[in-house]
């Protein structure tokens, strides 16, 4: 059990490294362009990628 | 008998006991990162890391197996698995289809109908028999600690990254454009014609296993677990104004490496130079959605496993190359197949799309090559 919360602790350690080094280097998140909360009935179209999309 | 129950009951009541030091830290982590989302990244960020906490927390719990559900109808004539996913694709289109029609802001998970598409759902419901998850389960599984989808999760990343760089010249192997049944029939058309179609898969899987579907007789994980993920994909539909997706974020993930180590040139890339994929890879992860639910999934099988850890099935050298081997090519294969399970299954059919219909019994027929693999190598 000791080795399986050991993986565990390396899995979590280099996801939240890989994350904190994405932000770090990713351009400045811009508030003021937040999407909407709720995309439905927003007026805004969904923005985000999907694996069904061919582009 | 009921010594036996006070047994079971003192048993459980010990390991959630046990659970809780292990799940007070992590309960913490989660609301410090929904804060930390919601002040610094964006609000409906920090809403869909919740729907994601969910949805790992339902598929762990619940044992939500799409890879074993199919596994056991084959080998061992039990439907169970294949009933409670059928019961989720119907709960989750009569949730979504009506969405579909009635917010434009929506949009369905709508594949082409491709060379690629069965190249690829063939290949992918063959390893992931191999790998013994898919691209939801091998998520699960690595946030319950798995050993073997630990170490698959940057492969299958990896794979999904290079399908992705790939798919245009896959695609002019031979494409039809998406067909959406929402968008044709209309949302009560739509929703009549899947309902069919799952009633009619019901009666096949009924009359090949010898066994009805009757839900009284289900095991109860299956129901809650079909119930609680059809609302959390349901959520997400709402809130990300897409349906649930695993593949797409493992592939930006690479993406980002490899770009950052200058091995990738997204400009040259027919995929990744489309706007909307470049301006993705500029931004951080968290504000990619698929991405921050797959964080959600990973911190919600987490919390499930700290009442259940898991003693890890020891494998041969032979069982790590094949597995692994498996994983990457289970990402590779998800991007030509317009997604795993999930992404082309689950959304495909539950939104409409032809394509989910095309996925299951390519998949399905590379299933049943899988089995065969993975009794070969003794998985």
């Amino acid at each position: 059990m000791q080795g399986t919360t050991m993986r565990r602790w390396a899995f979590w350690l280099l996801l939240t490294g890989f994350v904190a080094w994405d932000f770090a280097s990713s351009a400045p998140v811009n508030l003021r362009l937040e999407p909407p909360l709720i995309t439905a009935g927003s007026g805004s179209p969904a923005s985000g990628g999907h694996c069904a999309m061919p582009k | 008998m009921n010594t036996l129950a006070t047994s079971l009951d003192t048993d459980a009541a010990a390991r959630r006991a046990r659970a809780w030091p292990r799940r007070l830290p992590l309960a913490a982590a989660v609301l410090a990162l929904f804060g930390w989302l919601l002040w610094s990244v964006s609000a409906r960020q920090a809403l869909l890391l919740l729907v994601g906490v969910g949805l790992g927390g339902v598929l762990a719990g619940a044992r939500f197996g799409f890879t074993t559900g199919w596994r056991v109808l084959v080998e061992q004539r039990d439907p169970s698995g294949v009933y409670g996913q059928l019961l989720l694709l119907a709960l989750l289109s009569a949730l979504s289809m009506p969405l579909l029609a009635r917010f434009p802001e929506t949009t369905a998970a709508l594949g082409p109908l491709s060379v690629s598409l069965l190249v690829g759902a063939f290949v992918f419901g063959l390893c992931m028999q191999i790998a013994d998850g898919c691209g939801s389960g091998t998520l699960y599984k690595a946030g319950l600690g798995v050993p073997l989808n630990m170490a698959i999760l940057p492969l299958f990343a990896l794979g999904s990254f290079a399908g992705s760089a790939h798919l245009n010249g896959w695609l002019a192997l031979g494409a039809l454009p998406p067909v959406g049944l929402v968008t044709s029939l209309g949302a009560g058309g739509a929703l009549a014609a899947t309902g069919v179609a799952l009633a009619l898969l019901a009666l096949g899987v009924g009359l090949w296993s010898g066994q009805r579907l009757h839900l009284g007789r289900l095991p109860r994980r299956w129901l809650w677990g079909a119930l609680g993920l059809a609302l959390l994909a349901a959520l997400n539909l709402l809130i990300a104004g897409q349906p649930w997706g695993v593949v797409y974020g493992f592939g930006l993930w690479a993406a980002k490496a490899a770009t950052a180590l200058g091995l990738f040139d997204p400009a040259a890339n027919a995929f990744w130079s489309d706007p909307g994929h470049a301006e993705r890879l500029s931004q951080t992860l968290l504000l990619d959605v698929t991405s921050i639910t797959n964080i959600g999934i990973l911190a919600g099988a987490l919390w499930v496993s700290a009442r259940r850890p898991e003693p890890p099935r020891p494998l041969t050298s032979a069982q790590w190359a094949i597995g692994l081997l498996a994983g990457f090519a289970m990402g590779y294969s998800s991007r030509l197949a317009f997604g795993c399970n999930v992404g082309a299954m689950v959304s495909g059919i539950s939104t409409g799309s032809l394509h989910g219909w095309l996925w299951v019994p390519l998949a399905f027929a590379g299933t049943l090559v899988g089995l065969r693999v993975r009794r070969r190598f003794g998985f």
